[in-house]
């Protein structure tokens, strides 16, 4: 868990009880909340203007996705991970790790660990 | 004829008798090439020549007493003999003609003229004969009746009809089969021309074959319609030939005819099969296709045109090559191995594949069956296919994975939001049966407005409706007002205000307003020009309220989830009289 002590970790997640389950985990993991947006307007800022060490992006936000949120964060070195309900993985942006709803914590540990470190 | 003037000389000059001994009578009559003889009263000859001895080839006194009735043909026998009794006693000249049997046992057609002949005083004493040997005349001339006679019986027994015009069209001669075949009688026929009967429709092509028929006796061959009295048709096949005397000029037109109609209407009725069949392929969108394999092309139907965006060719042919250059180049090698793999080993064409509208460029998915057919006849090997167009089909196809795939995804976010609820209801220190209680409320909360945006197909789900789906398991309705404009929700902010509206009842009912029976709670909502939505929580009659020490789920759903989801303002106060909730936000368009 002392790998992920004060990394700062961006959510962004629409599904607002989604995110608060997410946001308690990443707390219980030792990391802290950027965020959590929960439309893409507030990802892009918070991708845009905050210091972050890493990201778990929703793939699918309401009417629109996160792709423009994942180009912020891949131009800036970003790594994070997408987060989807599809079993398929058209949705890989950026060839970021996917992952699958619902979470395991330890998953999301496994998952924010390898792209930290790489 | 010959004897005559010989015989009347002769009586001239002797009066009594015809002088047989008379050394020049006879040179004269045995240098004739003909049988002469003189016949006495006593029917007895007194001379005969020199060929009447040759024909019955004995010696002269034999031929004078020879009794020329033993040598007739059995069939004439009877004939000649009543002729000559009735020609001697007529006592006129008269002739018979008949067969008889020549020295050298030949029949011979022999025609005798008998003269009678007369002395000085006019006496009658005799008859005078000459036969011609007409064998030849004779022979020709039965050989000709017979022939005509086979001739008459080939034309009226023939299946088909034989007519001669003239160079007018006017009908001369019929046979039975024509007059059956067009419907007219013989005597109507004689009368008509072949203009007269033939449909004026054919005429048009009729009229310069003929008149190149009659002008260079150019023969011809001319399928026609006749009409009948009765004006019905009759197809006719007919082979038309020029006939001409000696000397070359046409005097006829002789016309050989074969009733066509069953065969025509056969054909007619062989085509239209065809066309309903191509019809009902066509309008099942199925377009057919051919290749013979020796010239890589063939026939295309119309449609096939049509779907592959080409223009239609002339003779409806199209080569194998302008088919493959419309596969889509994904498609290609694919489509192209299976095409050759057909061709050369037989094997059924199964595909689908996409192609680019050659005239739109358009991509298009069709499916194509074909096979090898004709191999055995010892044809050359043809391959015959049918295509049709499955874009639509492709596209439900995909519709429907990406209805799988949103159903999957909604399900996963679903099973997230249970998980996350199930989290939340399971803080430390709750106990087994709070936790179950608390899970479950909230469960049913989420499943009720999950029933709502069903019921509604997941369009917007009215507040009122909202309200009361999410209320109506407390059934505490009298102790609730709701009172607000109608105002839509879409539907993930649905589920989120039923789970906030849940925890705030949930709240009210364990500690709040509906705790007692005499608390109330007024649930109303306003929504101005600018679509601000103004929604308050009013508790009133509970308990005195304190503040909580921590904030569990309910409260974080409330303040936090509300906020968020309707991206605006919520405030919780405590208020002595009882809790207030109060939501600020702005509500989105809604599409429909």
């Amino acid at each position: 868990m002392s790998d992920l002590a004060n990394k700062r970790i961006l959510l962004v997640e629409d599904e607002v009880i989604i995110a608060m389950m997410l946001e308690d985990m990443i707390t219980e993991l030792g990391g802290i909340v950027i965020g959590p947006a929960s439309t893409l307007e507030s990802g892009l800022a918070f991708a845009t203007n905050e210091m972050i060490d890493g990201a778990i992006l929703d793939v699918n936000l309401g009417e629109g996705n996160s792709s423009a949120i994942a180009d912020i964060l891949a131009a800036r070195n970003i790594p994070f991970l997408m987060a989807t309900g599809y079993g398929h993985t058209a949705d890989n942006v950026h060839s970021a790790p996917l992952l699958q709803k619902p979470y395991l914590i330890n998953d999301i540990e496994q998952a924010l660990l390898s792209i930290l470190q790489s | 004829m010959r004897g005559g003037p010989i015989g009347t000389d002769h009586m001239q000059t002797d009066e009594v008798h015809v002088s047989d001994g008379d050394p020049s009578f006879r040179l004269i009559a045995d240098s004739a090439p003909v049988p002469i003889w003189v016949t006495g009263l006593d029917r007895k000859r007194s001379f005969v020549n020199l060929a009447y001895v040759d024909f019955l080839g004995c010696s002269y006194p034999e031929a004078v007493d020879f009794d020329w009735r033993n040598i007739i043909h059995p069939d004439d026998a009877a004939n000649i003999l009543q002729q000559s009794i009735d020609g001697e006693a007529s006592l006129k000249p008269f002739t018979l003609v008949g067969r008889y049997r020549r020295g050298d046992g030949e029949w011979r057609w022999l025609s005798s003229i008998s003269n009678p002949s007369r002395n000085a005083h006019g006496e009658h004493i005799g008859f005078i004969g000459v036969a011609h040997d007409i064998t030849d005349a004779k022979t020709a001339e039965i050989a000709i009746r017979e022939r005509e006679a086979q001739l008459s019986a080939f034309i009226n027994q023939a299946t088909a009809g034989f007519a001669q015009v003239d160079l007018d069209g006017r009908f001369t001669l019929l046979n039975d089969r024509f007059c059956e075949i067009c419907g007219w009688s013989r005597e109507e026929l004689l009368t008509r021309t072949m203009q007269d009967i033939t449909h004026p429709d054919d005429l048009k092509r009729n009229v310069p074959l003929f008149e190149a028929a009659v002008r260079f006796g150019t023969p011809f061959t001319l399928e026609k319609r006749y009409l009948r009295p009765d004006q019905s048709e009759v197809w006719v096949n007919n082979s038309v030939a020029v006939i001409k005397r000696d000397v070359g000029t046409p005097y006829g037109i002789l016309a050989v005819t074969v009733d066509v109609t069953a065969r025509r209407k056969a054909e007619a009725e062989l085509r239209r099969a065809s066309e309903s069949m191509l019809l009902a392929i066509e309008g099942a969108g199925m377009a057919t296709w051919e290749i013979d394999l020796s010239t890589m092309e063939g026939p295309w139907s119309p449609n096939r045109f049509d779907i592959l965006g080409y223009a239609r060719t002339d003779n409806g042919r199209a080569p194998f090559d302008d088919w493959l250059a419309r596969v889509h180049p994904d498609d290609h090698d694919r489509a192209e191995a299976a095409a050759r793999k057909c061709f050369a080993e037989g094997a059924p064409f199964e595909i689908e594949y996409r192609i680019l509208r050659a005239d739109t460029g358009e991509e298009r998915w069709l499916r194509s069956n074909g096979t090898m057919i004709s191999k055995e006849t010892g044809e050359t090997p043809r391959f015959v296919g049918v295509s049709f167009d499955i874009t639509e089909k492709k596209q439900a196809e995909a519709h429907q994975q990406l209805l799988i795939d949103e159903l999957n995804h909604r399900v996963k976010n679903t099973l997230a939001i249970v998980q996350s609820i199930a989290r939340q209801s399971a803080k430390k220190g709750t106990s087994p049966e709070d936790f179950a209680k608390s899970f479950e409320g909230r469960l049913a909360a989420l499943s009720a407005a999950q029933n709502l945006i069903t019921a509604e197909l997941w369009r917007p789900t009215e507040m009122h409706k909202l309200i009361n789906t999410c209320l109506k398991p407390l059934a505490i309705g009298q102790q609730i007002l709701i009172a607000g404009p109608t105002a839509t929700l879409g539907t993930k902010t649905a589920v989120t205000m039923a789970l906030a509206l849940h925890e705030l009842a949930t709240n009210a009912v364990k500690y709040g307003a509906l705790s007692v029976p005499e608390g109330r709670v007024k649930i109303s909502w306003s929504v101005s020009e600018k679509r601000k939505l103004m929604l308050t929580w009013t508790e009133t009659g509970g308990p005195p309220v304190k503040s909580p020490n921590h904030k569990g789920f309910g409260m974080r759903m409330i303040e936090r989830g509300l906020a968020t989801e309707f991206g605006g303002q919520v405030d919780i106060s405590f208020e002595p009289a009882g809790l207030v909730c109060k939501l600020k936000a702005v509500l989105p368009e809604m599409q429909k």
